[in-house]
């Protein structure tokens, strides 16, 4: 469902044109858990990016269950990464003034979804993540690493996307947390029929995917 | 949690920020509504410092000075004349008369002192001889000053600048009856009371009232009806001045020369107390400017403060920015959050500094009144005012008693705190809230998304 064709993105530092990511094409089928591996600078990120319309590509066309999201105007993008997108961040990226359940809760405002189906939806997905009732008031200061990633991954699901991207997701946590996160990741792709995409240098962690592209210095390599 | 109910959460994140803030913003807010209280106190009482003194004219026979120089009376037909004349609002006719020893069983309360026996001396009616000139013959006794005015609401006709009662009250300007009010010091020295009976031009007068002007001059003096006077004293059909009102300041110059070319310059002195008001009222003038300034500078003051303070949280809040967009979030929603937050904290600044600019407002407006009075001219009016047995004159005293009003004027200046200025208030701390967050909403917009994806 996720098909990328002759990516390309360039950026300028300076009188440099720097090529982050050069010239991919990929396919990833709908519910699967797959992994984008590579070492620090070979272009995870800037791809990562692009897959999900947080930056627009310098060539190539990406398309989510048929849909070319590369020509999209900017309120469009929003929309689209909205509704159809959840993100995970390596430092979990919680707002630190809202509650558990509140920033499960923020995405459904953002698409006009009403308070108390807001509220349901969001305990619902905080249980499924394994963060109990009398932790879902807290405020992220109080909760573990492990719990904010747990938070984190909750707030991706919250608008159902059909694509979640995470982006080192278990690089804050301790070997043992972050082997409860990937194993909560691939459960909910297949749970929720969704593709999760995870970004990491972990070898590890590409061992648990179904699916493992690997980059070096933008290019794909096999 | 909506967009508005964030921004006002956030605005608490910081409590220690939030404190600073609000006191700072809240001492900009208050010294605006000080400056702005005053600005408008100022402005009203100039209005009302033109319209009480600056806005007339009197006029009088020409070489006529009290009881002193010679010409004409004028007459109703001159009040009539000038009553149609452009412009002009109010003719208030004035008649004076003196009572001495043989025209009344009256003693007046007033001793000639070595002023009174000066002017005694010389209008040729004393004891030459050198050594005698300051000494009074032991039954000579000052006048009786008498006046009479055809509209009491005009005290300033009556050479005073209040009258105030403390038996009886005024008769019907237009009555004919016998009938006058007595100064308290007069009162005293004949033992008058209301309802007493005295003698004068040969028939009987009542008092019907006892009154208290402030000044030993006009409490030792009569208030008669302006008919009955002209009766008595056989002087129907005259009066000593008009008070002429205009209808603003700034017809006072024409209407004085209109008066004077009806009437005639060889018939009529024409004076008006426009310059004395423009010079009575110019340190009210430097209020206003001060004032004026001092609110502006406030405003941008308080604008400054909320611009700095939104550029400095927008700038922290980068990265949370970037993931509000990145996971769905539109940039007008964004600034939405951060524009109730800027309000929260103007709002909750203004409440704080409303309640300081009103316990100060009075307070700063005086130091502005005594510090503008200190440099004011005082000039003029003091040696116009009051005066002993001729000499002075009513006309003079009139002018030195509306002077001294306008002193008078500068001294009574409260500022009072009503809903239009709160209105203000809030509209200006509305206003800045918005101006404040509206550039760094800029920088939101700028704000890549893509930003999150970067570890810190």
């Amino acid at each position: 469902m996720l098909k990328v064709s002759n990516l390309t993105k360039k950026f300028r530092s300076g009188d440099t044109v720097v090529t982050a990511v050069n010239d991919i094409s990929l396919t990833i089928p709908s519910g699967v858990f797959s992994t984008i591996v590579g070492k620090s600078g070979s272009g995870k990120s800037t791809l990562l990016a692009l897959l999900g319309a947080l930056d627009k590509p310098t060539s190539g066309t990406i398309d989510v269950d048929g849909q070319n999201i590369s020509k999209l105007g900017d309120s469009k993008l929003i929309k689209y990464r909205r509704d159809r997108i959840g993100f995970v961040f390596q430092n979990y990226n919680l707002i630190p003034n809202l509650s558990a359940l509140e920033n499960v809760m923020l995405p459904m405002e953002f698409s006009g979804v009403g308070t108390k189906e807001q509220k349901e939806r969001a305990g619902k997905l905080l249980d499924q993540v394994g963060i109990a009732d009398d932790k879902q008031n807290r405020k992220p200061g109080r909760l573990s690493g492990g719990e904010q990633q747990r938070v984190a991954i909750a707030r991706a699901l919250a608008n159902k996307p059909k694509l979640i991207l995470a982006d080192e997701p278990t690089g804050n946590l301790d070997s043992a947390t972050g082997k409860i996160i990937i194993g909560l990741l691939k459960e909910l792709a297949k749970t929720e029929d969704t593709t999760i995409v995870a970004v990491t240098h972990d070898d590890g962690i590409a061992e648990e995917a179904e699916i493992t592209f690997r980059l070096k210095d933008g290019h794909l390599v096999r | 949690m909506g967009v508005i109910s964030r921004g006002i959460k956030n605005a608490f994140r910081n409590t220690i920020r939030t404190v600073s803030i609000t006191f700072i913003l809240a001492l900009s807010i208050a010294m605006s509504l000080v400056m702005l209280l005053a600005l408008k106190t100022v402005q009203a009482k100039i209005t009302s410092v033109k319209s009480s003194i600056g806005n007339t004219i009197t006029v009088s026979p020409a070489g006529v000075r009290g009881f002193e120089g010679g010409g004409t009376l004028l007459s109703t037909q001159n009040a009539t004349d000038v009553s149609a004349l452009p412009h002009v609002a109010k003719v208030t006719k004035v008649l004076n008369d003196r009572l001495t020893s043989t025209d009344t069983n009256l003693v007046s309360a007033i001793q000639p002192g070595s002023f009174g026996n000066r002017q005694r001396t010389r209008s040729g009616n004393s004891n030459t001889n050198q050594n005698q000139q300051n000494q009074a013959p032991a039954n000579f006794t000052m006048p009786v000053e008498v006046t009479a005015t055809s509209d009491f609401s005009v005290v300033s006709s009556l050479g005073i600048s209040s009258l105030n009662f403390t038996s009886g009250a005024a008769f019907d300007a237009n009555t004919t009856d016998n009938v006058a009010l007595v100064g308290k010091d007069l009162a005293t020295k004949n033992t008058l009371s209301l309802n007493s009976i005295f003698t004068a031009y040969g028939t009987t007068v009542k008092v019907v009232g006892i009154y208290d002007t402030g000044t030993t001059f006009t409490n030792s003096a009569l208030i008669m009806p302006i008919a009955t006077l002209q009766k008595l004293s056989s002087q129907t059909d005259q009066y000593n001045s008009f008070i002429v009102a205009t209808d603003s300041i700034d017809n006072v110059d024409s209407v004085s020369s209109a008066i004077t070319n009806k009437l005639g310059s060889s018939t009529v002195d024409v004076v008006s107390q426009k310059d004395s008001s423009d010079q009575a009222v110019q340190p009210l003038q430097n209020i206003k400017t001060i004032s004026l300034y001092s609110l502006i500078g406030s405003l941008v003051a308080g604008s400054i403060i909320i611009f700095l303070t939104m550029i400095m949280i927008v700038r922290e809040r980068r990265r949370e920015i970037g993931v509000l967009k990145a996971i769905g979030s539109s940039n007008i929603r964004i600034v939405f959050q951060f524009i109730s937050e800027s309000m929260v904290l103007t709002l909750i600044s203004s409440v704080i500094g409303m309640i300081l600019g009103f316990i100060f407002s009075n307070p700063v407006l005086n130091v502005l009144v005594a510090n503008s009075e200190n440099s004011s001219s005082t000039g003029g009016g003091g040696q116009f005012s009051g005066g002993g047995a001729g000499g002075g004159g009513f006309v003079m005293s009139r002018i030195g008693g509306g002077l001294n009003s306008a002193r008078g004027a500068l001294q009574n200046i409260h500022a009072v705190v009503g809903w239009e200025i709160i209105l203000y208030g809030v509209l200006a701390a509305i206003a800045i809230a918005i101006i404040g967050s509206a550039i760094p909403s800029f920088f939101i917009a700028k704000v890549r998304p893509a930003e999150v994806m970067r570890a810190e």
